[in-house]
């Protein structure tokens, strides 16, 4: 196992609201994660599951009620402070300071950092060129559309040249070409520099195309973890093997030992195996043998959709 | 932090602050409206009840402290208020700055803001109503508004307290007891003549001792001993405790939430 960039064990967290009639809500309930540097982790899950707590805990923006977490080798309460100079963050509903002009708002964050003279301008100016800002610079942060507000929250997050980056739903509401060219930046940050990425998002294809590892989280527990290949098969969702026949209805396919079940779909009959590679040849087999002509086969893997649908329920 | 960080954060601060005032034609109505106002309608009102010019002066020093006071302490307010505003809070406390930088940096510019209202209001004052700021001396006048500055440093702060504590809910609640804490200051009337009880109030404000100290030299006694020490040593106090209980409301915010719900 590589160095680890979070270890967080037994995570605990619950929000105390109202002055007189108090209710609690438990965001966390002992909830364990490791991550190892240089690795994308998604943290996935419906609304109020507990990601953004849970991002927000490792980011230091929330101390937990209990639990230990240690990220970067610093522990998250205690040494909170020396930790934020190594990590960062980006949000997909963007806010900052509405008059100020994007390179100002980039500026800012990089003199919080420490930087200043030749090294933020230079700083500053690889960022925006980065995250393809360069005609938007002067321009105040209010007049941006979504997409740029987007861009600007990821510019500012890597101002630090953060060893681990915390992002929560970095493509929401965005256009889809413009999503897929953040999922490139995100892609390549982890390429070239090395970042460890943190990242939730209600995109399933965007969980598949970034992650390393899947961490599903619901009622504030984690309660799947794995690659997404693991996931699918920790769900024992199976696999699907469509058929075009002729003709289209074989009603004996659904009593095959291996086929959980079988659906009729737009023409195709969609069987759903525990494992495709050991069933398909035997289907091929019965069905010539019953003299059904086999017009078309494929085969394909349960999208995590379908696995996060599964898990959600 | 070494100096040259803590300083960089105090600079990012204030030049942020100057450059939201510079684009907000409200800041600049802020500004100069309400303190040309509050000179003009007291001085005029002066003139009309036909005080003393050492009465009158004693009421434009008040009005001028209030103003002094007010734009200043705002300034040092928008530390948070800002970043409330602008849902922004998150990435302020995200980032590796302690209230310090924040409130310093504000004050900074609420100090440049609250200068160029003196001024203004200054020379307005010698203009319509024969008001010399400068009467009792350059020492003197620099250490009334240091007394000034001082006070708005610990109202502000204590301000982001109360946002940080309450959220943006608190904002009026806020606003309120800052213009309560001027008005028992004896911005118009000397403290004598408050009823006991808020007259003890009154002598717990800092700004208290600057007025009076400043006013001795307009020809009212002194109501104190050392009213210069007794302000500093004041102003001191309330700066270790405002600093502390804004602190203690951002840790309280993070662990309730409340940092990430005023950024939403």
């Amino acid at each position: 196992m590589g160095m680890l960039a979070i270890d967080a064990r037994d995570v605990e967290k619950t929000f105390r609201s109202g002055w007189l009639r108090r209710r609690e809500t438990r965001a966390l309930r002992g909830v364990s994660l490791t991550v190892e540097r240089g690795a994308i982790v998604g943290v996935l899950g419906p609304n109020g599951a507990g990601k953004t707590t849970l991002l927000s805990i490792l980011a230091t923006l929330l101390t937990p009620d209990r639990g230990t977490i240690t990220v970067l080798g610093h522990d998250v309460v205690r040494e909170a402070g020396l930790l934020r100079r190594r990590l960062n963050m980006a949000s997909g509903r963007p806010s900052f300071l509405w008059s100020l002009r994007v390179g100002e708002i980039v500026a800012f964050y990089g003199r919080l950092y420490g930087l200043s003279g030749r090294a933020l301008r230079a700083r500053v100016d690889a960022l925006i060129e980065l995250t393809e800002l360069g005609p938007y610079r002067r321009v105040p942060y209010s007049d941006l559309s979504t997409g740029l507000k987007q861009r600007v929250a990821l510019a500012k997050s890597l101002v630090n040249e953060p060893e681990l980056l915390f992002l929560d739903e970095p493509t929401l509401g965005l256009d889809p070409d413009v999503a897929g060219r953040v999922r490139g930046h995100i892609a390549r940050l982890r390429r070239e520099a090395g970042i460890t990425i943190v990242l939730t998002t209600h995109y399933m294809r965007e969980a598949d195309e970034l992650c390393d590892e899947i961490a599903f989280i619901k009622g504030g527990q984690i309660l799947a973890r794995g690659t997404p290949g693991e996931l699918k098969r920790q769900i024992r969702l199976g696999e699907v093997i469509a058929l075009k026949l002729d003709p289209v209805r074989v009603p004996w396919l659904a009593e095959m030992p291996g086929v959980l079940r079988c659906a009729e779909i737009d023409g195709w009959v969609e069987c759903t195996v525990d494992e495709a590679e050991k069933r398909l040849p035997e289907i091929l087999r019965l069905l010539h043998a019953d003299g059904v002509v086999i017009r078309n086969v494929q085969v394909h893997e349960p999208e995590l959709e379908e696995v996060f649908v599964e898990l959600a329920r | 932090m070494s100096w040259r960080g803590e300083l960089l954060a105090v600079w990012a601060v204030t030049l942020r602050n100057a450059l939201m005032g510079a684009r907000n034609v409200f800041f600049f109505f802020e500004l100069l409206f309400w303190p040309i106002v509050g000179v003009l309608s007291i001085g005029l009102m002066s003139r009309f009840l036909e005080l003393t010019p050492a009465q009158a002066s004693f009421v434009l020093v008040g009005t001028i402290a209030l103003s002094i006071v007010n734009v200043c302490q705002l300034e040092v307010a928008y530390a948070v208020l800002l970043d409330v505003w602008s849902k922004s809070l998150k990435h302020q406390f995200l980032a590796p700055i302690g209230i310090r930088h924040l409130t310093l940096g504000s004050w900074v510019i609420g100090m440049v803001r609250s200068l160029l209202v003196f001024v203004l209001l200054a020379a307005l004052g010698r203009w319509a109503f024969d008001f010399h700021v400068l009467q009792p001396g350059w020492v003197v006048l620099l250490t009334f508004l240091l007394g000034c500055f001082l006070t708005a440093w610990v109202v502000g702060v204590a301000v982001c307290a109360l946002i940080t504590l309450f959220g943006n809910r608190a904002e009026a609640f806020a606003w309120a007891s800052v213009n309560m804490v001027l008005v028992l200051a004896g911005i118009y009337y000397p403290i004598s003549v408050l009823p006991d009880f808020i007259a003890a109030i009154a002598k717990a404000i800092p700004l208290t001792y600057f007025l009076d100290a400043y006013r001795s030299h307009y020809g009212f006694e002194s109501e104190f001993a050392a009213p210069i020490a007794t302000g500093l040593a004041l102003s001191a106090l309330y700066a270790a405790l405002a600093h502390w209980a804004f602190l203690a409301a951002i840790q309280r915010a993070r662990r309730t939430g409340l940092l990430l719900k005023m950024s939403e």
